[in-house]
């Protein structure tokens, strides 16, 4: 066996992960880098995501690409409704903000769970077969995959430097007050960060859903992941969630190759913990504290 | 100073007002004992997670949210289990240990952590909580991985075996009215006043002289040692335990119970405890629907009574007044 071609291969499943790690954890840090809440609830709004998915392509039999722009559509208005209704009270309220997205959390997952039930239903693969570069065997899903993630990021990445209401939303992230000093308006802008946040993770959602089976459960793990970037990355650093997904990701993938699954998850917690006391502003040294 | 609040109001109540609230409890927790096997099988749990919350309210009132607390129910109850099983050690030897060492786990990782405040803390516990149950998962030598220990032993304290339901309620209740009591006398000692001020205001009371991360360090083992000592009973009353016994959704209803209780009072943790802990069974086959009155109960009393159930009576008295 060949180390370059299995390393290679971890490189590209590691990018592949970490990319989808990246848009979660963008729009969990750009949640917190808005209203100071840590979101508890980001998991079950990638399981909406996955769930309008299924209801789009399988009941509505939409083209696949209709479904994950509707429920991405979907995923803002009902985030921005949710946070202008449920949230309003707790904005820049870290503890009480954060103990109600668990709240959230849980009543969105149970809903879930009454309306789907618990067993995993499955969305159609959107691409079939295997590309071969050098050696190196990537499924054409996945590549599908990556590419409209890298779509998204794209646009998200527009939004947020080059149009007028994007770079509103990282003077609000940056500074509140001082932003709203400059006429941008907390009405408008309180619900729409957190819609944006939580429309990337149902993006997220939508985007795995052909990959893996989908129940009222899957939001835990990317979660879990979204925490761990962003802790790595420092709480409202979008750069820093950037870097921290990507890294968060490769090593995933190089250690598994190395090591065994358990070890390698006990070290990134390890780490994780390590780093939030060390350096609780990330990476990059641009995370609020 | 809200802390000090209710603690005076119940004070200026006068007899009545604080008599009323222990005849009811009385009430309650002997109902058990007229009623079927299963009313006390919830009363029992009922009695351990007033113990376990007492802890989670310990390290709140200093505080810090954990969002950990489960882990240490975990290492209690681990402990304990496993002294016994490979040192044929006693339950008391046994619990001593358990309590001992959760004391000794949150001493060292609360030394590391408690520099962080706020959300920071809360994802380092939680971070923590995961790491615990991979590791009781992954050395499946000791702790028999995700099948768990079963067939544990009941207590046997001095030849009384604690094997019926009906014994270890009276058991699990002396226990929690000793938190409780514990809770009572604590918060009256200086140094259970000056963890109050440091929870009402750190920087004032750093400046006062108060040492503030040694008063949080204190809290967070004594809080911990509570949270040992309820896994080292949970195990041996429920026979079984596994990594999943001990996963971050007991962390999040320990937290529900704290939050819907009352943070700020005494009564707090058992309100909390004896309301949310039979819920789940009232609403037994429709756990959606529990979880999501958990849900909803949570984000309501967060923005209408963010000191919770404990804080209504005080709330309805000052109402009452000012109608009349």
């Amino acid at each position: 066996m060949d180390y370059g071609i299995l390393i290679a291969q971890a490189t590209i499943n590691g990018l592949i992960v970490g990319l989808l790690y990246l848009l979660m954890a963008i729009g969990f840090t750009l949640v917190f880098g808005v209203m100071r809440m840590v979101n508890f609830a980001h998991g079950e709004f990638y399981m909406l995501g996955a769930m309008a998915v299924y209801v789009f392509t399988v009941h509505m039999e939409l083209p696949f690409l209709v479904a994950v722009c509707l429920s991405f559509v979907v995923a803002i208005v009902f985030g921005s409704l949710v946070e202008w209704v449920v949230f309003k009270p707790f904005r820049h309220d870290e503890l009480n903000g954060m103990i109600a997205t668990i709240g959230l959390a849980m009543i969105l997952q149970n809903l879930a769970l009454i309306i789907f039930g618990p067993d995993p239903l499955s969305v159609p693969p959107v691409a079939q077969g295997v590309t071969q570069i050098s050696g190196v065997y990537i499924p054409n899903s996945r590549i599908f995959v990556v590419f409209f993630a890298v779509l998204v990021l794209a646009l998200l990445y527009f939004y947020l430097k080059k149009t007028r209401s994007g770079r509103a939303l990282r003077a609000v992230v940056e500074d509140f007050k001082i932003a709203s000093i400059q006429g941008i308006s907390s009405k408008v802008y309180y619900p729409l960060g957190f819609g944006v946040g939580v429309g990337l993770a149902a993006i997220a959602g939508a985007l795995m859903a052909p990959l893996f089976s989908v129940s009222p459960f899957v939001g835990a793990a990317p979660l879990l992941k979204a925490f761990m970037v962003v802790i790595l990355g420092g709480l409202g650093s979008i750069p820093g969630a950037a870097v921290a997904g990507l890294a968060l990701g490769l090593i995933e993938s190089y250690a598994s190759l190395f090591l065994s699954a358990s070890t390698a998850d006990m070290l990134i917690f390890l780490v994780v913990m390590i780093m939030l006391v060390l350096m609780p502003r990330g990476i990059l040294g641009k995370g609020e504290v | 100073m809200a802390g000090q609040n209710v603690l005076s109001s119940t004070q200026s109540a006068g007899r009545g007002g604080q008599v009323v609230p222990f005849i009811l409890l009385a009430v309650v927790a002997a109902w058990p004992f007229f009623s079927g096997p299963f009313v006390v099988h919830l009363a029992i749990l009922t009695c351990l997670n007033i113990l376990i919350v007492n802890g989670l309210s310990i390290i709140e009132r200093s505080g810090q949210l954990s969002f950990g607390h489960s882990a240490f129910v975990a290492i209690g109850a681990y402990v304990s289990v496993l002294m016994t099983q490979y040192w044929g050690t006693g339950i008391v030897v046994s619990a001593i240990g358990g309590i001992v060492i959760a004391a000794v786990v949150a001493g060292v990782l609360g030394a590391i952590i408690l520099r962080l405040t706020g959300v920071y803390f809360v994802l380092v516990t939680f971070a923590f909580a995961e790491l615990m149950r991979l590791m009781l998962l992954d050395w499946a030598a000791v702790t028999g991985g995700a099948n768990g220990i079963s067939g544990i032993a009941p207590i046997d304290l001095f030849g009384f075996v604690f094997d019926t339901r009906g014994r270890f309620y009276v058991l699990a209740m002396v226990v929690a009215i000793a938190s409780f009591l514990f809770m009572l006398r604590f918060y009256r000692t200086p140094i259970g006043q000056a963890m109050d001020a440091v929870r009402e205001n750190p920087t004032l009371a750093e400046s006062t002289g108060l040492g503030v991360y040694r008063l949080r360090l204190l809290a967070f083992i004594i809080g911990c040692s509570l949270a040992g000592f309820g896994g080292v009973l949970m195990a041996r009353y429920i026979g079984y335990i596994s990594p999943e016994t001990f996963n971050i959704s007991i962390s999040v209803s320990l937290i529900t119970m704290l939050v819907v209780g009352g943070r700020r009072s005494m009564w707090g943790p058992l309100v909390g405890a004896v309301i949310l802990t039979p819920l789940p069974e009232l609403f037994r086959g429709a756990v959606q629907t529990q979880h999501i009155f958990y849900g909803a109960a949570l984000i309501l009393i967060l923005r209408f009574l963010p000191d919770g159930l404990a804080s209504l009576p005080s709330r309805l008295r000052k109402l009452t007044r000012s109608d009349a």
